[in-house]
């Protein structure tokens, strides 16, 4: 522990370490740091060390989840991600009727398929709009993803009932079934929605700034990113083809057919890059399976208790992939389930950039956002 | 595809897999002993190409004494998905660290060392990552681990 200079910057506390190095707390209370701290030790410059300090918004959810019945469950499950809820409760739902030995009805896979799209529209839009505000686009940019997302909230208003975690995937199927009028509108919304994908492009994406700000910066490589277990779009930004739902299909992404977004510069640009493509992408999903939308129920029953064993169920996040491996002893409570979300693969993929090449301390805040990272996801 | 990796696991591991299995088609779960798990993790990587860790954790049995260990890795060309097994004794829960066979696991085993007490030898850093820092009640992961002293008093009604 040093003793030398403490005293207030705008990164927080300063711990001077001798040679000329300083110990940064960047956070809990931060603007960039959200409910964590990077502790970054560094020349004024330079960035030579980049530590990770999570477990502020620690709740136990792995141990909580012991406790409950498996519908109980779904709750806590859900406040892992207010931005991506479904994707997350997917990941859930899918152990958890996995192990029941249980298939929903193809209406209902196709109905999911549509909510954890718009989820991951939204979940994109929002990651764009911090790295956006990051590289100093704000507030143009950062405004411009918050509005476009209230067309999609209020469509989810209209199917679930709710703008936020609206626990609309049970085990065995979905809550509800399309209400009237919801189609056109979502389709109304899409073509709406690609015209803006067009703006982000013209204005920021592509724009000689951003590109000068962010290319080059934070480079993985291929084998970087599969070494230290980066996840989602970071992951494909390295170039590697991975997408949980190409590779391991569920819901209905087996039946769709959709390209994996890759890019082969790994920097933070091909990161931000990947998320507006991603969006294309997931537009381009929900009318293919608004068009293939077949009739019939959206639940199936679900049996009172599971037969002992165990299962990984896996799904492609906002984020990234989260996996969720699930041991059951034959009661109607999990006796082990074990999520790893993607924000936890990807935070500490953070901390290996300054040993890998030249990170500055004004680069921090860009290069953390383009990782897309969140702290509850990461903290469970 | 599915059979004929079980044949070629089997073949590098030899006579340290305990159990193995593929209930689906690009599962495999295998458990091995415990002290072969460094030796077992690397062949696998470097013989049969299982590159990705994707995570890793551990199960508490209280009845049969031990903590079931798992790390579960990703093969990247053929899109398989091994989970790795073994068993260790619960009161002195003792094993190698597979940081230097995949790095990835690095968090995972560190968040095993702190919420169910396994420590893992040649880990580079164990030290407190999601609990409080002068956390001294426990492992909250094993099953002797009673959630009741922390409901609130509003809990307990419903």
């Amino acid at each position: 522990m040093s003793t030398g200079l403490k005293g207030y910057s705008p990164f927080g506390e300063i711990e001077e370490l001798g040679d000329g190095l300083f110990r940064l707390n960047i956070g809990p209370q931060h603007p960039i740091s959200g409910q964590g701290r990077f502790i970054v030790i560094t020349d004024g410059e330079r960035v030579f060390d980049i530590e990770m300090d999570i477990g502020y918004s620690h709740r136990g959810i792995e141990k909580i989840l012991e406790y409950k019945t498996f519908v109980q469950g779904i709750v806590p499950v859900e406040r892992m991600v207010m931005l991506d809820t479904s994707n997350i409760l997917m990941g859930y739902v899918g152990a958890i009727e996995r192990v029941l030995g249980i298939e929903p009805p193809p209406r209902a896979n196709y109905i999911r398929t549509i909510v954890m799209e718009i989820n991951r529209i939204l979940s994109h839009l929002y990651a764009l709009g911090l790295l956006s505000e990051a590289a100093a686009w704000n507030p143009a940019v950062f405004l411009w993803t918050t509005a476009d997302r209230e067309p999609f909230l209020d469509l989810l208003e209209m199917l679930t009932g709710a703008r936020w975690s609206y626990s609309f995937f049970v085990p065995g199927g979905v809550r509800a079934d399309i209400p009237n009028g919801f189609i056109d509108r979502l389709r109304k919304t899409l073509d709406w929605f690609e015209k803006r994908i067009e703006v982000y492009e013209e204005a920021w994406i592509y724009n000689e700034l951003f590109r000068m700000r962010t290319e080059g910066m934070g480079v993985v490589s291929r084998q970087q990113a599969i070494d230290w277990g980066l996840a989602g779009p970071n992951l494909r930004a390295s170039g590697v083809p991975y997408d949980t739902r190409k590779n391991e299909p569920y819901a209905a992404y087996g039946e769709l057919d959709f390209r994996i977004v890759t890019h082969n510069a790994g920097d933070s640009y091909a990161r931000g890059w990947a998320r507006v493509e991603e969006m294309k992408v997931s537009v381009d999903i929900i009318r293919q399976a608004l068009d293939n939308l077949p009739e019939g129920p959206v639940k199936t029953r679900m049996p009172p208790r599971p037969k002992p064993g165990e299962a990984l169920f896996r799904v492609e996040t906002g984020r990234g992939e989260m996996n969720v491996y699930i041991v059951s002893d034959g009661k109607d409570k999990p006796y082990r389930i074990k999520i790893s979300p993607a924000s936890f693969r990807n935070f500490f993929t953070i901390e290996m950039l300054p040993k890998t090449q030249e990170v500055l301390l004004a680069d921090v805040p860009v290069l953390i956002y383009s990782f897309d990272p969140w702290f509850l996801d990461a903290d469970r | 595809m599915g059979m004929e990796l079980v044949g070629r696991v089997r073949e590098v591991l030899g006579d340290v897999i305990l159990q193995i299995t593929s209930p689906r088609e690009n599962r495999l779960y295998v458990k091995v002993k415990a002290e072969a798990v460094l030796d077992a993790a690397r062949k696998l990587k470097e013989e049969l190409g299982f590159d990705m860790p994707i995570s890793a954790g551990g199960t508490d049995y209280p009845k049969k004494n031990v903590i079931e260990l798992f790390w579960i890795v990703w093969h990247s060309e053929m899109n398989k998905v091994l989970i790795l097994k073994c068993d260790v004794d619960r009161e002195n829960p003792v094993v190698d660290s597979l940081v230097g066979v995949w790095p990835g696991v690095q968090k995972f085993e560190r968040e095993t060392w702190e919420l169910l007490g396994v420590n893992f030898k040649g880990h580079p850093r164990l030290k407190p990552l999601l609990l409080p820092e002068d956390w001294t009640e426990g492992y909250p992961l094993r099953k002797d681990f009673d959630l009741k002293p922390y409901r609130s008093k509003w809990g307990e009604k419903y």
